[in-house]
């Protein structure tokens, strides 16, 4: 086999593979996000109602109160982390993509932890403490 | 034989064992959380910090991103180092709502006035932006447009390979910044991010042969502004993927009527055009990262730019890439990653050409690259690459009165790139 051989053949499974793992993965029928969830702050808390975040990997939060938008996750094991979607290298707001987030304006990512996997920012994402009662999920809004 | 040449069995070996080991390694593991990594940001406050946003209203921010190179050519048998890239960005939000973005950029290490240095000083950006609300924004000055993957996400950071990707540095000429306004924005009932901008065109009286459209581009510097162009770009994502599709269309005549006439050239906003199209995917997924860029150039009127002119521009350009990396550190838990990556890609700046153009072989390009990326930290990159070129044949009516002692034209390259990148 030459190299042109070899290099075509190389690609070509990949390219296969890689439309194998598209598909299914697109056929799965969930996206990153949902539709945004308006509410406002009360008493420094944000309420969200359980059921709006039953399947979804991550839910939008919008109050007015606050400058950026919240994300909250729901972890793999059920519980909830809330992250402010603000880039923490220079305070632009984050795009939800299928791994975490991510900011447009010099490219920064971070995981669903919250956690930089890629520079320029250098802090992880500001995250609230979260409890669940009566229903809902509270997001505590704090300094 | 050399042993980088693509025809060694050594190369062969190592290629294939490498492509085989990244084709079938299958796993798929939890994702662990990774380690906070310690702050190295300087923040000059000005105000009270926000309750909500841990954001002053007031402040300025200072960071930047540079690259160090070495690469060595393994044809010619010369190397070169360079301080590839200093840039320092500086940002000043005056409020919630209005903010100053800026990039300072000096190449190659060093400008001197005598003209001896090839290095270079320019502001890679410098905008506005006007907060509408949360999700949609204003920006206004001098910026990269959303066009391909490296022109905004151009960080050494952000991307595999010492060398940015050859079809994002020679078919979109990243970093493409132009002056003009812009709507950037997120739809809040679908994960669709869009942008628009209508920006300064390119100038075709600069367009050189072999250069693509970067001769074009005026970078924030006394633009032609008879011409327009608009530009766009919507992304998607969805699970792990995300997809992004852009366009380009833009005149390219800044004359005057009666300049354009006498050149025989159609002037206006959007005359003697040029259009761009791309698409994109990035998927990631535990420790696998995959990305695959194609994007096609059309300037149907390039003859007359080249009777106008005495250039040679095509009427075609394309290209297209392919990557795959895997992260050998993501369950490692220390914050750090260790990715080897592949990528292949093929462009041609002379698909088509003219009546009165000729053909550049040299201009066809197939360049594979493999190599490694080191993040210590996610600011910090260690790279390690080695890329195989393969060309066409050049074109002996290109050549005029070669020098008598010139080399015969080497259609297979190699070349091995090491670089120490940083962004903060």
């Amino acid at each position: 086999m030459n190299r042109r051989n070899f290099l075509q053949s190389s690609c070509q499974l990949c390219l296969l593979g890689f439309i194998g793992a598209a598909t299914t993965s697109i056929l799965d029928g969930c996206v990153a996000a949902s539709s945004i969830y308006k509410t406002n702050v009360k008493n420094n808390e944000i309420s969200v109602p359980l059921n709006l975040l039953n399947g979804q990997k991550v839910q939008i939060i919008s109050a007015p109160e606050t400058d950026f938008d919240i994300a909250v996750r729901t972890e793999p094991n059920g519980t909830y982390k809330a992250f402010l979607l603000s880039c923490t290298h220079h305070e632009n707001p984050l795009n939800v993509v299928g791994n975490g987030f991510l900011c447009p304006l010099h490219g920064s990512q971070f995981d669903f932890e919250g956690n930089v996997r890629k520079g320029p920012a250098s802090l992880p994402l500001t995250q609230y403490k979260t409890h669940v009662a009566n229903g809902n999920l509270f997001i505590t809004i704090t300094a | 034989m050399p042993l980088l040449s693509p025809y060694s069995p050594i190369f062969m070996k190592g290629f294939k064992v490498m492509a085989v080991l990244t084709a079938s390694f299958f796993c798929v593991t939890r994702p662990f959380a990774q380690t906070r990594t310690n702050a190295q940001q300087l923040v000059l406050g000005t105000s009270e910090d926000s309750l909500f946003s841990g954001a002053a209203k007031n402040k300025t921010v200072i960071s930047g991103y540079g690259m160090v190179t070495y690469q060595r050519d393994m044809v010619q048998k010369k190397s070169m180092a360079n301080l590839e890239r200093a840039v320092l960005f500086v940002g000043h939000q005056f409020n919630n709502k209005i903010s100053f973005f800026s990039e300072l950029e000096i190449e190659n290490g060093l400008v001197a006035g005598d003209g001896t240095s090839k290095g270079e000083i320019s502001m890679e950006q410098a905008f506005l932006k006007f907060n509408l609300n949360r999700r949609q924004y204003l920006i206004a000055g001098l910026f990269t447009p959303r066009i391909g993957i490296i022109n905004e996400n151009h960080l050494p950071v952000n991307y595999n390979g010492v060398e940015r990707p050859l079809v994002e540095q020679l078919i979109i000429p990243s970093t493409w910044r132009e002056l003009g306004d812009g709507s950037y924005g997120t739809s809040s009932l679908l994960p669709i991010t869009y942008s628009v901008a209508i920006v300064n065109g390119l100038n075709s009286d600069n367009f050189k042969h072999g250069d693509g459209l970067r001769s074009g581009m005026s970078e924030g510097s006394q633009a032609t502004a008879n011409n327009l162009a608009i530009t766009a770009a919507l992304q998607y994502p969805i699970n792990d993927f995300r997809f992004q599709v852009s366009g380009y269309a833009g005149g390219t005549v800044g004359l005057s009527p009666r300049g354009a006439d006498s050149l025989n050239l159609q002037s206006g906003t959007f005359g003697t055009p040029i259009y761009l199209g791309e698409g994109d995917v990035q998927w990631s997924h535990d420790a696998f990262s995959a990305k695959a860029l194609g994007v096609v150039i059309n300037y149907p009127k390039a003859g007359t730019i080249n009777t106008a002119y005495a250039t040679n521009v095509p009427k075609q350009m394309w290209g297209a890439y392919a990557e795959l990396g895997y992260d050998w550190m993501f369950n490692s838990n220390s914050g750090k990653q260790f990715i080897t990556f592949a990528r292949v890609e093929k462009l041609d700046m002379n698909s088509k050409i003219p009546e009165n153009g000729i053909i550049d072989g040299t201009l066809n390009q197939m360049n594979v690259i493999a190599g490694i990326t080191y993040l210590p930290i996610p600011n910090i990159a260690i790279k390690a690459d080695i890329r195989l070129l393969h060309t066409g044949a050049q074109n002996p009516n290109l050549i005029i009165n070669p020098p008598p002692n010139q080399l015969p034209y080497k259609q297979n390259q190699q070349f091995i790139n090491l670089g120490i990148g940083y962004a903060f």
